[in-house]
This record gives structure tokens, sequence and C-alpha cells, in this order.
């Protein structure tokens, strides 16, 4: 009787799987960061079809922390995690088995934020400073590097940990910079809050260049062709958001109510420019002169060769 | 008279193995009972409870030294636990062989602890800074809370609801608030560690004042003992193993808050260390970090026992 049981049981159970295989293959994208425009191709592959049409069924998942993303990919609890290409470099030098296979924000959106009534006008003005940044591993290099195209190293300010409560401290006055602020978010923030605020750009003062977020996946898994269609779909949605940015805002603020107020719209159509349009593209001498960067900087003890981290997805045909 | 008090052992020492006998109180034999002052009739409560009957016979060590013994037994117990963790914990490294960034084993750990020491040092002096000094504003906002309840026990209606909520608050959820009121200095740690420290201590301490034994109420009562002084003579001595109950809690729970209050906002401290490590996939440098936070726990209990071992020398632990 126990045995009938359990074929029984096993035969439901493949009869389950056997089902949504035939459908859509499943893949789960745990996200940087809660849902915001810098995933605005993503939302908009889900929402108008694209991965549908690509035989993808995607679910975005928000995590709490963004360094949990790497890990959750690389523990294999997600298929693919969006990530920093900074994090993607000092995640692979301590041993993490990754790669990147798409590009989604290609430029940086980290600034330095002060201000504009206030006493810094220019980065020189930092010296004896409070700086609050939240914590991404990354930003006492990057505000290191910019702090030394001006003179100055980071023994001239004190940073200080303010967790992602960065418009709150530079507005109540607590730090007179913020090192993790971005351009297409927290500056609107502060507007919208009624403050103006000034942007000091990293690669503009002696920071490389560099995609401020990437797809990652296990390195095991870089030849899957479902990562493939993947990409090739989220191009689509961003091609399409770009030629119809009011569509697709209309799009985007749907997925979720929280998403449509002002500071969402403002940051979506900022953020427009900054989407990678040809997300599966690999430009090898960035990575190996940014890895070369955070070598310097000491972040990193070697550079690893580039296919280790670093691919382009296989398209299908 | 003598034998209504006789009878009744005292309440603060309810693990004492012999009743208590009439000859153990001699102030009561040279106090007349005709004409009895207040004034003497406490002291006399107090050293009854204070200074429980001794033992008969020497064959019993005193209780503080059989404190020490248990004391002793318990750096044994925990060190032997401690073994027995790591040696789990380095098993399943080695037998699961899970990849280092998700769990390092007790080697990586110790190796990152050495390798990272003059950062990790410098950095676990300001955590543990920052949990004295919450422990001190702690248990003196808790002490003085419990006091104000037993002195006026119409306003603990009032403070005990105030006191619930404050600890039902979860403070990871208030601390970035606090963080921008106190800024990111030592302040806002003291006042997360002072919130977590405090709820443990107040509480313990207002039961054990609360439980005091009714029948040395009467005495007091009888003998015309003010309310001031009933509560300094009776039932603060009688609620201190309570208070001491709390001060542990205190002492385990402490850390917390100063961890939680450097990971929303600090320039230095281990709670910053931690989210560094995070963020740079560096488990084993997270793991070597939460090492000392565990290890300020377990001397803060310590400590905690040795304190109450020499303020209460007279009150006994069970045997196990």
């Amino acid at each position: 009787m126990p045995r009938l049981l359990a074929s029984l049981a096993l035969a439901a159970a493949l009869g389950l799987t056997a089902l949504p295989a035939a459908a859509a293959d499943k893949l789960s994208v745990a996200l940087d960061w809660f849902v915001n425009p810098d995933h605005a191709p993503l939302v908009v592959a889900r929402d108008r079809g694209f991965f549908a049409k690509a035989g993808l069924d995607v679910d975005l998942i928000a995590p709490a922390d963004p360094a949990a993303p790497p890990r959750l990919v690389a523990a294999g609890q997600a298929d693919i995690a969006i990530s920093y290409q900074p994090s993607l470099h000092m995640a692979v030098a301590e041993n993490l088995p990754l790669v990147r296979f798409g590009t989604l924000v290609e430029t940086p959106l980290n600034t330095v934020i002060v201000l504009a009534d206030g006493p810094v006008k220019t980065l020189k003005d930092l010296k004896g400073r409070k700086v609050g940044y939240s914590v991404s591993g990354f930003e006492d290099a990057e505000l290191g590097a910019m702090l030394e195209s001006v003179g100055l190293s980071l023994k001239d300010v004190e940073l200080i940990n303010v967790n992602f409560a960065l418009t709150a401290a530079l507005s109540a006055g607590q730090v007179d910079a913020v090192v993790s602020g971005y351009r297409n978010f927290e500056l609107t923030e502060l507007d919208l809050a009624g403050k103006k605020g000034r942007a000091f750009f990293p690669e503009e003062a002696g920071v490389p260049p560099y995609d401020e977020l990437i797809y990652i996946a296990r390195r095991d898994r870089a030849a899957d062709p479902k990562l493939g269609r993947f990409v090739e779909a989220v191009e689509a949605a961003t091609l399409w958001l770009t030629n119809n940015p009011d569509e697709a805002w209309a799009v985007f603020r749907k997925a979720d109510p929280k998403l449509d107020d002002e500071l969402n719209r403002r940051a979506f159509f900022d953020t427009l420019a900054r989407f990678a349009k040809r997300p599966a593209a690999l430009d090898a001498t960035r990575y190996t002169r940014f890895a070369a960067f955070l070598k310097a900087k000491k972040l990193i003890d070697t550079i690893p060769p580039l296919d280790s981290y670093a691919v382009v997805p296989k398209l299908p045909n | 008279m003598a034998v209504f008090i006789a009878e009744r052992p005292p309440a603060a020492a309810g693990t004492t193995t012999e009743p208590a006998r009439p000859a153990a109180v001699p102030p009561l034999a040279s106090a007349s009972p005709a004409a009895p002052s207040p004034a003497a009739a406490t002291r006399v409560v107090a050293q009854r409870v204070a200074t429980p009957a001794q033992p008969a016979a020497s064959r019993t060590p005193p209780a503080s030294s059989r404190r020490r013994a248990s004391g002793r037994r318990f750096v044994l117990d925990l060190a032997l636990v401690m073994v027995a963790l790591v040696a789990i914990w380095w098993s399943v490294v080695l037998v699961l062989a899970p990849e280092p960034f998700l769990l390092p084993g007790p080697d990586r750990v110790v190796l990152a602890l050495i390798r990272r020491w003059g950062d990790l040092w410098p950095n676990a002096l300001v955590t543990l800074t920052e949990i004295l000094f919450g422990l001190v504003t702690g248990i003196l906002a808790g002490v003085a809370t419990a006091l104000f309840m037993g002195y006026v026990p119409a306003a603990s209606r009032v403070v005990t609801p105030f006191v619930v909520v404050l600890q039902s608050m979860p403070v990871f959820a208030i601390a970035p608030v606090l963080v921008l009121w106190f800024g990111f200095g030592l302040a806002s740690k003291i006042v997360m560690a002072t919130v977590i420290i405090f709820f443990p201590v107040a509480s313990a301490f207002h039961d054990g004042i609360e439980r005091t034994d009714p029948g040395l109420l009467d005495l007091a009562r009888l003998y015309g003992a003010g309310r001031a002084r009933t509560l300094a003579l009776i039932q603060v001595p009688a609620a201190l193993p309570a208070l001491v109950t709390g001060l542990r809690m205190a002492a385990a729970v402490a850390p917390i808050g100063a961890i939680v209050g450097e990971w929303v906002g600090a320039s230095s401290g281990l709670g910053l260390i931690m989210m560094h490590a995070n963020a740079r996939m560096q488990t084993d440098v997270m793991f070597a970090a939460l090492a000392l936070v565990v290890a300020m726990a377990v001397v803060l209990r310590l400590a905690a026992d040795l304190l109450a071992d020499r303020l209460l020398p007279w009150l006994d632990e069970t045997d196990r």
C-alpha cells in the first residue's frame, strides 16, 4: 500500500513538472535593490511581453541587501543577479564563481553629492569634511581616487556609513557630502525635498568609467542559451523604451503603485540615456582597465583573465 | 512576635538549606516588643533578608565559595561547548566542503582574524566602548525605573505599558531615526544599547520588588516602616537576585544594541567591519568580527557573574 501511494505521488509529481516545461522557461532575477527606474528595461520586458516572446517567464526579486544577489546566484538560489561592475571584480577576487553576461546601465551612476548652497563648491573643499556613504565595498576607493585628482587623500575626510539614508543625512546636516548617491535618483530626491544638490562625477575625476549595473550568472551556466534569450529580450525592451519613452513610463508606473510618483517619473526619464543599448556587448579594454584600477587601489590582488569573469552570451542564431 | 518572624524563611534566601532560627536575629531580643521602634524593626528585617540564617555546622561551604566554584564550572562548561561547536563546524566544512563564501572553516576565520587584526582590534575597542557606556546608562535607567515603580505603585500602571512598548519596538526599525537624531557618533550607539539593556534590567528588578515575601511586608507595616524604608531595606534586598538575572540578560544582549547602531550609521566599529566584509564578499572576515562580538558577550556575561558574586556573596545557587 505505501508503495502504491509512493508511486502515485511520483506520477503526480512528474505530471506536474511536465506541464510547465511545455510552457515558458522560468528565470529568477535577483535585483540589486527594490524596483526602481534603473530596472525599467526588465519591467518593460516583463510587462510588455518581450520575455514571453523569448519563451521566458521571468521573476524579479528585490532583496533587502544589495550585497546579497551575487551570493544568491553563486549559491544557486537565483539564476541571474543585477550587480555592479566593481562588485563583480571584488566577488571574483573572493573566488565567487560568477560571470558578467550583459549590461543594464553602461555608465557610472554613482556621484559625490553636496548641497549647492553649502560650503563645498569644488572637490578640494571636501578637506576636513564628513562624507556619508552606503557600503557597497567600493566607495572608499572611488572617493579616494576622486580626492587624489585634486591633491587630497581619504585621510583628509571622515567617511561615515549612513546606510542608504543618504538624502536624509545630507539634508539633516549630519554629513557634508554623500558618495553613494545616484545622479538619476538622489539628486532629484534632494530637489523634491526643496534642496538643490551639486554632483561631482567620478568618471570626470580620476575614476575610469565602468558599468554601474550588469547581469551576472554562475560561471558554469555562462553558456546557457536561456541567458542569451534573456539578453535579447532586454535589448528589444531597451530599444522600445528608448523609442517610446512616454508609453514605456505608462507601462512602468503600472507595475507597482509605489512607482507612480514624481521622483520615479523624473528618474525614469533621466535614466533613459544610461541604459545599455547593446546589453550583450562586452568592452574588454574597459574591463581590464577597471580591473587594473582596482588592483592599484588594493581592492583586488590579481587581475584574472577576462574570459573567466565576463562573457558575451550565446544569442539564439 | 519573634516566633512569627522565625517561622518564615527569608524571601531572598529561598534556597538556603536551613530554616531560619530565632537565634540568628539577636537584635530582636534586645528590642522591647512592647515599644518597637520602626527603625529597629526595619534594621532587623533588613538583616534577616541580607544575612540569612547561618548554616549550623561548617559541613556546607559558604554560599560565596560555592558560587565561585559554580562560576568556574560555568567557564569550563562554556569552553567545552565552544570546543564542541568549533569541532562540529569544522567537520561540517570538511565533510560537506561548502564554498568558502557560504561557510568558511574555522581555520580561514582564524587566519582572517590574524591577517586583519590591525583593523579589527581598534574597531572592536570602539564597539566595546559603546557597549560599556550603554550598559552603564541602560542599567542606571532600568534600576531607576524599577525603583520608581516600586516606590509609587500607582505610577507603575502608567510606566509599565511604556516599558513594554519600548521593548516591543524592533530596534532595527527605529535605529535609522535614532541615528538622525543623535548623530553618527558614539551617542546614537549608546542610546541604542541603552534601549536594549533597559528592559531586562527594569522588568526583572521590578518583578523582584513586586514579589517580596508578603510576610516581610506585613512585618514592616506592623513596625510602622514608611514606604521608602520598606523599599530600601526590605524590597530592594529581596529583589537583588532578580536584578542579577536582569543584569546577566543585559550583558548578553548589550552588543546587539551597539552593532545595530553601527549597522545603520557609523565610521568605525565591528558592525561597520561586518558590513564592509559583507559587501566585499569576505565571509571569513565577517565571521572573524562576529567571533570578537561573541567573545565580548561572553566576557561581559562572566563579568556580570563575578559582580553578582561580589555584591551578593550570600546568594546561593542550587547545586547541579
